[in-house]
């Protein structure tokens, strides 16, 4: 599978570079951003800035930072032209001075290094991230594949989360099982962040030594990756039996995760699907909740990055299309109970959207004794 | 992506620790006649940030604004709503949420008196939506400040050593906590993550040689392979913002020609820096020596091929080697404290 999506992607960006006109593309990543280096030539850096020269036709160069990267590079994949430097930016920019007459592009902003960006191909960098962006946004099907086996996966790891909450365990002990189960699932690669405790919680953050007690929420997003695909899922559980009030806050960031799903179809906006799960907390009375004072988005595009396009936020009037992966998730703070997570990951069909998270939407609970 | 334990613990970082780093910092810069140094900080580039502030921006990113005297302020692209969680793990003056760090850092440094030059660490690698706004306002001469940081950065001081040390002993017990029959990689890894996120760690990277019968290339495992009958595992761990790369070969049935290897690459490791322990066991196919002098945990300051710059007594840094041996390739690694005179000091 990893080897037809290479060839697949490929074979896209080949046809789109084709379109624009363009011969060579240079595609910066780095382990924070390493969607478009992924998307563009398959590689995921573990360290250091690297650099594809991604020809239309013909090898790609790569330039890494780390020996020990440049040395995995080539031994995933044999026909690159690997070469490492302390120095990649350097290293890259020279080789950009030797092309001559050729039609280069750079990409992408977010990963583009201030010295190549001031350079000849500052004018490129806008036009050829959003080639790379319109080609990552609507998946395949092979990527619908993957980011499908990705939501199982969340599934089963929020299991495992659930059997790990326990009264008197810290949360990082909550994450290190759930990491050990992906890496035993031969999951490379997951973001997670949680949150524990009553109304004084504003938000999720990585894990602290706080250790778990009855009558709390506990809150997490797991966003586990397979075969570079992201996909995530949200839920809250309590330690012990819910309180009414709990009760209360989860049917309305149910009924708001709900109708957000129902906004997920080709053709509508990123903003209407914020705008119908705003709406419900605004019927209830939250709709101060759903302000930046409280929270971030109320979901956000998923695939090779944690965090991608389109933010579902009121003003983003990216249109839907088909072929595009999100979760939806209404996640922000009540003032009754405190930060509150629910949300799905979802797939824009023809038709609509299909769930593709498993794990029933209820409010979940452990024992607290 | 970070997912492990992100504390600040008083005891083991002490207030003092972090402001004498400021201090020495802060000299430097008025020495250079600099007027702000401006740091940045991101999953992949936390460690300059994280040294003088322990701040760790897990997913997200920042700018530190240093001035010469007082207190550093903190842009951070996250909400108001994390201001607590970042106080509670960092020691920092003012912290401001922003929706740009680029163009609040040009306004910060574009309000001080005079016209001063503004330090960059790192000013080529700055990702260009952050310096993108700091460029064109065009009202400050920005020069990269790389070396001025890297002459306070190292020598280690010694609470970064034991921090170290911590993460050390953290990937001894993850590799300790390997099931002596495992056949996949899948087992190793995850066993190796349970004991060191159980113990504390803040990031575990692995990296994996399946079979050193087929290669000696640590790769990143995405899936599950066989384990041929010697392996070899990178760990690095981080522990507290500090790093520890640790480098094994693993088998049921480790050769003796291993023992001999493992004794001579400690000598030569100690004397790094000086006289080598004696003739190899086998070829030396590869090494690296990896420090921190920037924002990254590691950056590679030796190896076969280059660089060949002189790393001072005291730094903290870690070792990598491979050996060919006559029986096969060996690879091992560890933090290492560059000695000086005398030899150096290993920590795993």
């Amino acid at each position: 599978m990893p080897e037809r999506l290479r060839a697949e992607r490929r074979a896209r960006l080949a046809a789109a570079m084709a379109a624009e006109g363009i011969n060579l593309l240079v595609v910066a990543g780095n382990p924070w951003r390493s969607d478009y280096l992924r998307f563009a030539v398959d590689l995921t850096p573990v360290e250091g800035q690297v650099f594809a020269f991604v020809r239309r036709e013909g090898p790609t160069r790569v330039i890494a930072e780390f020996p020990a990267e440049a040395a995995r590079f080539r031994a995933e994949q044999g026909d690159l032209q690997v070469t490492w430097s302390t120095s990649p930016t350097e290293e890259a920019e020279a080789a950009l001075r030797s092309l001559d007459g050729e039609c280069v592009a750079l990409a992408p902003l977010a990963a583009v290094p201030q010295r190549l960006a001031t350079g000849p191909l500052r004018s490129t960098m806008a036009a050829a991230t959003a080639l790379l962006d319109r080609l990552m946004l609507r998946k395949s099907p092979l990527e619908i594949a993957a980011f499908r086996r990705a939501a199982a996966l969340a599934d089963e790891g929020y299991a495992v989360f659930c059997d790990a909450a326990r009264v008197g365990r810290p949360e990082y002990a909550l994450v290190a099982d759930v990491e050990a189960f992906f890496r035993s699932r031969g999951c490379p690669e997951n973001f997670q962040i949680l949150g524990s405790g009553g109304r004084e919680v504003r938000g999720m953050h990585p894990p602290t030594e706080r250790r778990l007690a009855p009558g709390d929420l506990v809150t997490t997003e797991l966003t586990p990756c397979v075969d570079g695909y992201y996909a995530q899922i949200c839920r809250t559980l309590v330690i012990g039996t819910p309180s009414e009030p709990q009760r209360r806050a989860f049917s309305v960031y149910d009924e708001a995760l709900a109708a957000g799903i129902a906004a997920v179809r080709p053709g509508a906006t990123a903003g209407e699907v914020a705008r119908a799960q705003n709406e419900v907390f605004r019927r209830h009375g939250l709709g101060e909740y759903v302000t930046s004072e409280y929270t971030r988005v109320r979901g956000h595009g998923l695939g090779l990055y944690v965090d991608g396009r389109p933010a579902l936020l009121e003003d983003v009037g990216l249109v839907l299309e088909a072929g595009m992966t999100l979760i939806v998730h209404p996640n922000t703070y009540h003032p009754e109970v405190g930060y509150f997570v629910h949300g799905d990951s979802v797939r824009v069909t023809n038709e609509g959207c299909e769930v593709l998270t498993r794990t029933p939407r209820r409010l979940f609970s452990v024992a607290a004794g | 992506m970070r997912r492990g334990l992100i504390s600040w613990s008083r005891d083991e970082v002490p207030v003092s620790v972090l402001e004498s780093r400021l201090a020495a910092l802060q000299a430097r810069m008025r020495e250079e006649d600099l007027g702000a140094m401006l740091l940045y900080t991101s999953f992949a580039r936390p460690s300059a940030v994280a040294w003088l502030t322990h701040f760790v921006p897990y997913w997200n990113e920042g700018l530190l604004a240093v001035l010469p005297t007082g207190a550093p302020t903190l842009l951070a692209a996250f909400s108001k709503r994390m201001h607590g969680w970042i106080r509670s793990v960092s020691h920092v003056g003012e912290v401001r949420s922003v929706s740009n760090l680029g163009r609040e850092a040009a306004d910060l440094v574009g309000r001080l008196p005079g016209a001063p030059r503004i330090g960059v660490l790192e000013l080529d690698t700055l990702p260009w939506p952050v310096a993108e706004p700091l460029l064109d306002s065009g009202r400050r001469v920005l020069t990269d400040a790389s070396a001025l940081f890297a002459s306070v950065r190292q020598p280690a001081d010694e609470t970064e050593i034991r921090l170290a040390q911590r993460a050390a002993d953290i990937a001894a017990r993850a590799l300790g906590s390997i099931p002596i029959e495992a056949t996949r990689t899948s087992q190793v890894l995850a066993a190796v993550e349970a004991s060191a996120r159980l113990d504390g760690a803040e990031e575990v990277l692995a990296r994996l040689a399946p079979d050193l019968g087929t290669g000696t290339a640590l790769r990143r495992i995405e899936g599950d392979m066989p384990l041929g009958a010697r392996y070899a595992l990178e760990l690095s761990i981080a522990y507290k913002a500090a790093w520890a790369r640790v480098v094994r070969s693993l088998s049921a049935n480790a050769p003796q020609s291993w023992r001999r290897a493992q004794a001579w690459t400690s000598q030569w490791a100690t004397g790094i820096t000086g006289v080598a322990g004696g003739a190899p066991p086998g070829a030396i196919a590869f090494w690296t020596l990896e420090a921190c002098v920037g924002s990254q945990p590691f950056s590679v300051v030796g190896s076969a091929i280059g660089p060949r710059g002189t790393v001072s007594a005291g730094t903290l840094a870690c070792y990598s080697i491979q050996l060919q041996l006559q029986d096969g390739p060996w690879l091992s690694g560890g933090p290492v404290v560059v000695g000086g005179d005398g030899p150096g000091r290993l920590l795993a």
